[in-house]
Formats: structure tokens, C-alpha cells, sequence
């Protein structure tokens, strides 16, 4: 068994429930999930498109576009309610104690300022700070992010920037007030693979310099297991399966992790890629009991009408399936079938 | 450090790339556009100096009548007179001249005051949606199914009944026409629907962009958000309009005094159309010329506005 080295928690989200309140339905997006983040980790937030891993981001900074609500739930930081803050409060949390960093840097840049003056509005934003000050603060960032030639660079706009050099601007800036909580919304996604590498070598360099907490929402498991010593994987707004990265791996509970780890590419093996059969239910009237059930192989009477709860099948290692007793699931090292 | 990037060389190139160079760049190129630009800063360069070139001066001074006490009633185009002399025996070309600042007067007030109702209500209803916009759309509905000119005559022939002969009043020095005045504000009052539903579409759609989340995830208040945000970015599509919406107010203004429901105090050159209709078929050119003066500058502003659309419109940029 190995000690838990680190326990303390930073976030804690309980049973949160964010729905879209549209005119064909209500959507839920997230439904019931819990979670938490401790201290100094890199937390892998995993799932296909649409299975509420950003929602559920956009959730505990309480920026869920209309008509997303979070209607129930607690998510707990550094001792108090978020959901029970004001808008003022959460203005004041919002990017100086928890930031993200979205997938687009394109898009997620505003494209009528030069990149000294979206830093220094950051940094204005929640204190008082002379141009001067801030001038010395920006260049600083943008070396800390890796841009070369800030002074110059810092008077252009974002069109005049590379992709990754884009992405680097949007890191500077979410981590200009050195939050203590970062969530990287598929950060790489939409950046050339050379550039990917970069990025996430940067992104982990500086969680380790600011001693920050990272959570690392994607739906690539080689990210995942490259950066991350936790995972939670999520599915059609449910979570399935909580587990320490390595652990999930090779030992993986629940049915859907270990489809998603087996539709990795791998050279070693020879075998052709599973395809997980179906497709992401309507989350509007999702599934009962299970929601991954109609896809699961193993699914039993029980799976169709009560959905399962996290159980915690060893320490530091949930799974939400009723069947995981039963099943011996191959890992990504491919042996246990 | 690695990185990907390009070559300084090829950067110090791009260096005053902003938005605004690119868009200047691109006006020059479009010969109509810079056509209109240079209508427009003649007009406003007679509209501020005109008064001095003009040979005779502006009514209530009585001087303004000295062609008829000479005799000259209805001359048409001579040296003495360039543009002819109208049914009273007023200088035309002096006429013109002072009805200049008259004309941007209108086309300025009207769209600054049309703007600031439009930006406010079209902000407000784009950017918070829900039942705020529904409520604020369905008013500003309202004001566009009203036959605009029908209620524009009745406001400005009501509220014009109390303003005296000759009535003005002091802005930072400058008198300015009451009758005119009130004009304006009932022109600007049916004016700024359309452009309200412009900017409410444009709050659509740029509230939508990632950058406006990724502010809100920094921590911006709604007003930061609108005003620091949103709207500089669509301040060229407000340019493009205001410049349209400037062409626009002028015309309408030219009608109203056409249909002598103006200020009969004050010589727009819609008021000159009026007062000389009746003499189209002895004295023609006191008609022909301010007609022109207010094609030549609906048309110069126009064309700027269009020439303006083309360079900062992102979707045409090449």
C-alpha cells in the first residue's frame, strides 16, 4: 500500500449537478458527480466529447453559459462554498485563484489588444499596479512562458502569434496572479503534435515552479498518463472511475476505462483497436440505472435499473460498476486477459 | 529554448499590423471609399469655414437680402452670382454655404444621439439575452412599425409650435438653431431601431467567441466585459453604420423642410428646396444647386461608409 503522500485537499466537489435548461429538454450535463483535487497534483480529467468534463470545469468557476445552471451540489475551496458566493466573490476567486486555460488559443484571445495590454488588464484587475510595475510583470511572464523577445513581441497582437505561441499567451495570462488552481480545458487539442509536446512540458514545468494544483481535462490517455498521477474518468456526466494514473492503468474497474485504454494505438501490440460500440447517450434522457450499460459488455439486469455508486474497490482507487468483482479488465499493459 | 517561431526578420514587417493600419491599408486601395473620404472632409471644411467664403451674409442679418435691394431677384448663374439668385433675391451660393454646418449639424446630433440610444439598447439586450432582450426588442419593434416620416412630421410640426422666430440657444459658444434642434432629437428618436438591432446581433455573436469566456474566467464583471471587451470589437461594424446613419439624417432632415414641416428659421438646404419650389420653372438653379449639395454629400458619405465597410470588415479581408 502505498502512503498518501499527497492528501491534502484543495478542491472538493460534491454530488455537483449542472443541467442546460434547453427548449428540446433538460440536458444533464453533469449529474451527481464528485471529486476532489488535493494539493500540488496533476489531476487527469478523461472522457469523450460530451461527457461533461468541461461543464463540470466551467462549474466550479461558476462560468457555465446560459442556459447552464449548476442547480446542485457543493464544491469546497480553501474552506468555503463556492456555489454560495456571491458573483462579486466569485469575480475576485476567478483567475487569481483558480484559472483555465482553454483549447482555442485563437479564439480565446481578445483580438483588438496587443498582449501587453490583455497581461496588464489581468494584472490590474485584482490590484493596484503602476504601467511600469506591470510592464516589468509582463515581460517576466512572457519569459517565464517561453516567448522570446517579450519586450518587442509584447506590442504585438495575438493574429501575429504562432498557435503554440498563442497557447503560451493564454498560459501567461491564466497564471499572471499565480493561482493556486489551474484547469487546462484540452490544452493541446488544437495544436500541431510537434508544438503539443511543448506546451505540455511547459504546462508541467510551471505547475512545479508555482506549486500550483493542474487539472488536465482531455481525451487523450497518452497526455494522461504522460502528466498526470490521478485520473478521473468521467462519462455522460457521470464519474465512473477515480484512480491513482498508474494503478488505472494497469488495473483498470470499470468497463469504460478499459475500452478507452483500449482504443490507444499501441506498437507493441498487435492487435486492431476496440471500437466502443454506440455512442454517447442523449443526455437528456439518459440511460437508466448505469448510463454506460447499452454499450457495456457485461451488463446485467441490476446494471439497467439502480445506477451504481463509487465504491472504493482498494485505497485511493473508486469505481462506480456492480460487476467489478467479476471482471479481470485489461490494462494498457495488455497481460491480466 | 526551442521554439516555433518565425524569423525576425519576416516579423519586423508585420510590426503596425493592428487592426487600424490593416484597415487604412486597405481604404487607400478602394478608389470610391477615399472618393467619399474626400467629399466628406470638404464638407465638413465648408461647414466649419464656410461662413467666410460666403459673399453675403446669413438671414437674420439683413444684408442677406442686398441682391434684391440691388434688384437682382431670380438671376441665374453669372460671375456676380456663380450659383444664381433665388425668387426673395438671396445668393444662392452664400445660401449654400451656410446651410453647410446646418447639414452636419444634423448628421452629426442625430447620429451621435442615435448611436448612443442604439449602442445602449442593442449592448443591453445582445449581451444578457433572456427576457431583458425580448422585452427591449419587442420596444424597439414598436418604434419600427410606426410609419416613421407620417410621425416624424407630426412631432416636429408639435413640438416645433412653441419655438419662436429666430429662437437660439448657447452650446459652448455656438448659437444654435431651437427649431433645428428639436428636429434633430425627433429625428434621432425614429432613427436609432435599426441600428439597435445591428448592434444587439453583433453582441450575439462576439459574446459567443472563446475570449469572452476566457475574460469571465479571469475574473471580469459584466461591464468590463461589454465595454472593454465586446464592443471594441465591433466598433468598426458602429463606424461603417454611423457613417450610413450620418447620410441617412441629412436626407430626412432635406425632407421634412422639403415638406415644410422644417424650421422655417433656418436655412438647411432642405428649407432653400422648400422656399424656392415655387419658382422651379423662372429660377431652376436655386433648386438644381442645393439639391446637389445634398446628393454630392449623402452620396460622399455613402461611399465612405461603404469604402469603410469593405477595409474593416474581417469576412472580406483577404
Amino acid at each position: 500500500m502505498k502512503e498518501n503522500y499527497m492528501s491534502e485537499t484543495l478542491l472538493k466537489i460534491q454530488d455537483l449537478r449542472t443541467y442546460f435548461f434547453t427548449e428540446a429538454g433538460i440536458v444533464k450535463a453533469v449529474d451527481g458527480v464528485s471529486f476532489d483535487i488535493k494539493k500540488g497534483e496533476t489531476l487527469g480529467l478523461v472522457g469523450e466529447s460530451g461527457s461533461g468534463k468541461t461543464v463540470a470545469s466551467l462549474s466550479v468557476l461558476r462560468i457555465v453559459p446560459k442556459p447552464g445552471k449548476t442547480i446542485e451540489g457543493t464544491i469546497e475551496f480553501k474552506g468555503e462554498n463556492l456555489l454560495k458566493n456571491t458573483e462579486k466573490e466569485m469575480q475576485s476567486i476567478r483567475g487569481k485563484e483558480i484559472a483555465i486555460i482553454f483549447q482555442d488559443p485563437s479564439s480565446s484571445l481578445n483580438p483588438v489588444y496587443t498582449v501587453e495590454t490583455q497581461l496588464r488588464d489581468v494584472l490590474s484587475a485584482h490590484q493596484k499596479i503602476t504601467k511600469e510595475e506591470a510592464r516589468k510583470k509582463i515581460i517576466e511572464l512572457m519569459n517565464l512562458v517561453g516567448i522570446p523577445e517579450a519586450e518587442t513581441r509584447m506590442h504585438e497582437y495575438p493574429h501575429q502569434f504562432s498557435g503554440g505561441m498563442k497557447q503560451r499567451v493564454a498560459i501567461a495570462r491564466a497564471l499572471a496572479l499565480q493561482p493556486t488552481l489551474l484547469f487546462a480545458d484540452e490544452p493541446t487539442t488544437a495544436l500541431d503534435v510537434t508544438i503539443q509536446a511543448q506546451v505540455l512540458d511547459l504546462l508541467e514545468d510551471l505547475k512545479k515552479k508555482m506549486g500550483m494544483s493542474l487539472v488536465m481535462i482531455t481525451h487523450d490517455m497518452g497526455i494522461i498518463a504522460k502528466m498526470t498521477t490521478r485520473v478521473v474518468v468521467m462519462y455522460a456526466g457521470n464519474v465512473c472511475e477515480i484512480a491513482r494514473t498508474l494503478d488505472l492503468y494497469e488495473r483498470p474497474r470499470h468497463p469504460y476505462t478499459a475500452s478507452l485504454l483500449a482504443a490507444v494505438p499501441r506498437l507493441d501490440r498487435k492487435k486492431t483497436l476496440k471500437i466502443i460500440p454506440g455512442n454517447i447517450p442523449n443526455l437528456i434522457e439518459p440511460p437508466s440505472g448505469c448510463r454506460f450499460h447499452p454499450r457495456c459488455e457485461y451488463a446485467t439486469k441490476k446494471c439497467e435499473e439502480e445506477p451504481p455508486k463509487l465504491e472504493e474497490v482498494e485505497p485511493d482507487h473508486f469505481v462506480a460498476c456492480y460487476e467489478w468483482k467479476n471482471l479481470t479488465l485489461s490494462g494498457e499493459t495488455g497481460k491480466s486477459e | 529554448m526551442k521554439t516555433e517561431n518565425d524569423k525576425p526578420i519576416a516579423r519586423q514587417k508585420r510590426r503596425s499590423a493592428s487592426q487600424w493600419a490593416v484597415a487604412w491599408r486597405r481604404f487607400r486601395r478602394n478608389k470610391a471609399g477615399v472618393a467619399g473620404l474626400i467629399i466628406v472632409l470638404a464638407v465638413v471644411f465648408l461647414g466649419l469655414f464656410g461662413d467666410f467664403f460666403a459673399p453675403y451674409p446669413a438671414f437674420p442679418n439683413p444684408h442677406y437680402l442686398d441682391p434684391l435691394y440691388k434688384g437682382d431677384v431670380r438671376k441665374p448663374p453669372s460671375a456676380t452670382y456663380p450659383l444664381g439668385t433665388d425668387g426673395i433675391g438671396s445668393d444662392v451660393y452664400s445660401d449654400i454655404l451656410h446651410g453647410t454646418k446646418y447639414a452636419l449639424y444634423v448628421g452629426v446630433v442625430v447620429t451621435i444621439i442615435t448611436m448612443a440610444i442604439a449602442i445602449t439598447v442593442g449592448a443591453i439586450a445582445g449581451y444578457f439575452g433572456g427576457w431583458v432582450d425580448n422585452v427591449l426588442m419587442r420596444f424597439t419593434e414598436v418604434f419600427l412599425v410606426f410609419p416613421s416620416l407620417l410621425f416624424i412630421l407630426i412631432f416636429v410640426r408639435v413640438f416645433t409650435l412653441g419655438a419662436g422666430v429666430g429662437t437660439y440657444f448657447n452650446f459652448l459658444g455656438i448659437s444654435v438653431p431651437v427649431g433645428l434642434t428639436i428636429v434633430v432629437l425627433v429625428l434621432a428618436i425614429f432613427n436609432w431601431p435599426g441600428d439597435a438591432r445591428m448592434i444587439r446581433g453583433e453582441f450575439l455573436r462576439v459574446r459567443e467567441l472563446e475570449f469572452v469566456e476566457a475574460e469571465k474566467a479571469l475574473g471580469a464583471g459584466n461591464r468590463r466585459i461589454i465595454f472593454r471587451h465586446i464592443l471594441p470589437n465591433i466598433l468598426s461594424s458602429i463606424i461603417v453604420v454611423a457613417s450610413l446613419t450620418i447620410a441617412y439624417a441629412i436626407l430626412l432632415e432635406a425632407a421634412v423642410s422639403f415638406l415644410g414641416f422644417g424650421d422655417a428659421n433656418t436655412m438647411t438646404w432642405g428649407q432653400i428646396l422648400e422656399n424656392n419650389f415655387n419658382y422651379m420653372q423662372t429660377a431652376w438653379w436655386a433648386e438644381l444647386f442645393p439639391g446637389l449639395a445634398i446628393l454630392i454629400t449623402v452620396f460622399g458619405f455613402n461611399l465612405l461608409g461603404d469604402g469603410l465597410s469593405d477595409a474593416l470588415n474581417p469576412r472580406l479581408r483577404d
